[in-house]
């Protein structure tokens, strides 16, 4: 095979100048350069993703934390408020697995006009809050109040942005005057303004429609139920302020507590019969028991109540009061 | 300069000893940009670390705070929960009022509560009359202390509030309500 001649080589490296042109130098500041820029902006984003989910995780916490306070002992109702520096959006996720199911809390927050999903929620499984599944604002209202059946049970707490405003309308007295002494401000009595949300009590063109007597709350084509053996009206106000889902999910979990509630007192019903006490509730408390731990949704609580009452009368009688 | 290095290619592909020196150089920059690149790499690495490390102590400790928070805001509120208060068993309503028959009876079901209020640890300690006796079902009432909660964790120090512990006893045939002084004291996982 013949050699190539020595202009012959020179024009090839003529022909492949270009490509000689950038040095190893070069070439290495390159890829350095890119292989550094790629890894900063992606840690960056990493880094902003985790602080963000910080946040929120630290927010929720913080909020969980705050709730503490609203356990009454003796109260009929306790309200407060949470202001988040940035526009925030709640998410109410509740699960109602054995033993007591779990109340869970997950919040986004806006950044440049843009909601960020956060994984992150923050659980708790003694907290019962009713609100739609997701509510946004800055401003967060909540009030507490204890849920008896026929002992307490709980304390339900309804969490409602401040950018939503409940007109209650024809609400009986003893409801209005609840309202008017929570002086919560997007709670309003008659004068309603406009774009609020119209509860109504006695039917007619509202978002809401209340059947006290009945026991019913009405929101589009949901029926909520609800029973009050007190004057508490614990269940009528989370039916109000929460959506079908989260409402039917807490009272599954509510109802998880009062079944461990009622065996709980049954064996103190046996404890205290050594030091003498009366023994009369016993079949009961266990039917009841059996009756929440059988509950499927709102509409079985009719059965709850009748129990309840019941109860409550026999409670009433005897020598040494159960709760 | 290109053409410099051309001639000095196109020479040294005469020259054996030349064409060694040559590719020798080149090898020795190839090696010195790849411990560059390697001691780039790493000084990011470090970089990345340290700041990991320092963001996740701040995490830690924000964690411990809140869950310090929750144990202090818990232990006044506690006493009034269902599990615990005495409710209207002992005469009229009464506050930070816990029931000691329930106490006994929750015992018994703490694997069921283990979680329920987010804390690692829940003791009640008579103070008045003092007891040391740790309470089980078969020496109640005769006993000053409940481990009601007791998780094997790290945990914070204990956060504590005065609470009356009542129950029913027996005296002279006549049913009466013994409430003494207790301590009610909580903690919360430690996180860091």
């Amino acid at each position: 095979m013949e050699k190539p001649s020595l202009p012959s080589v020179n024009k090839m490296l003529k022909n492949h100048r270009g490509a000689l042109e950038i040095s190893f130098g070069w070439l290495f500041a390159l890829i350095a350069g890119a292989v550094i820029l790629f890894l900063a902006i992606y840690l960056s984003t990493k880094i902003i993703g985790t602080s963000d989910e910080t946040i929120s995780a630290e927010t929720g916490k913080e909020i969980t934390v705050l709730l503490n306070p609203l356990e009454t002992s003796f109260e009929t109702a306790q309200t407060t408020s949470i202001t988040i520096s940035s526009e925030t959006r709640i998410n109410n996720i509740c699960d109602s697995i054995s033993p007591f199911g779990k109340q869970a809390l997950q919040l986004d927050q806006k950044r440049f006009n843009e909601w960020t999903n956060t994984d992150t929620d923050i659980s708790s499984y003694n907290k019962y809050i009713f609100s739609e599944d997701q509510i946004e604002g800055k401003t967060f209202y909540l009030f507490s109040k204890p849920f008896n059946s026929p002992f307490k049970v709980a304390n339900l707490i309804y969490l409602t942005s401040a950018d939503d405003v409940y007109c209650f309308m024809n609400a009986p007295t003893e409801i209005k005057e609840e309202i008017l002494n929570l002086n919560q401000e997007n709670l309003i009595v008659d004068n309603c303004t406009r774009g609020s949300i119209k509860v109504c009590f006695n039917g007619g063109t509202c978002n809401i429609t209340v059947d006290y007597s009945d026991g019913e709350v009405k929101k589009g084509k949901d029926i909520l139920y609800f029973y009050e053996i007190d004057d508490s009206n614990a269940l009528m106000y989370a039916a109000i302020f929460s959506d079908k889902e989260v409402y039917e999910c807490q009272v599954k979990r509510l109802m998880l507590r009062l079944e461990q509630l009622a065996l709980i007192y049954y064996d103190k019903e046996l404890l205290t019969r050594k030091v003498g006490c009366d023994d009369n509730l016993g079949t009961e408390l266990i039917q009841l028991s059996s009756l929440a731990d059988n509950l499927n949704n709102s509409a079985d609580l009719n059965v709850i109540k009748i129990n309840a009452e019941d109860i409550t009368l026999k409670n009433n009688v005897r020598k040494c009061l159960l709760w | 300069m290109v053409n410099e290095n051309h001639q000095r290619v196109l020479h040294s592909s005469c020259n054996p000893t030349e064409s060694r020196r040559f590719f020798k150089r080149g090898q020795l920059k190839i090696q010195q940009m790849a411990f560059m690149l390697i001691g780039v790499t790493l000084l990011f690495v470090f970089v990345g670390i340290f700041f990991l490390a320092i963001n996740l102590y701040d995490v830690q400790k924000t964690a411990t705070s809140l869950e310090e928070d929750n144990a202090l805001s818990l232990v006044s509120k506690l006493a009034n929960s269902p599990e615990f208060s005495c409710g209207n068993s002992f005469g009229s309503s009464r506050s930070n009022c816990i029931d000691f028959d329930k106490l006994i009876i929750l015992q018994g079901l703490s694997s069921k509560y283990q979680n329920f209020w987010g804390i690692t640890k829940i003791q009640i300690r008579k103070i008045y009359p003092e007891d040391e006796t740790i309470c089980t079902e078969e020496n109640y009432p005769d006993c000053g202390i409940i481990n009601l909660l007791d998780k094997k964790v790290n945990s914070t120090a204990f956060t504590s509030n005065f609470v009356s512990l009542c129950r029913k006893d027996l005296s002279e045939s006549a049913i009466y309500d013994k409430c003494e002084l207790a301590l009610l004291m909580v903690a919360s996982e430690d996180s860091g």
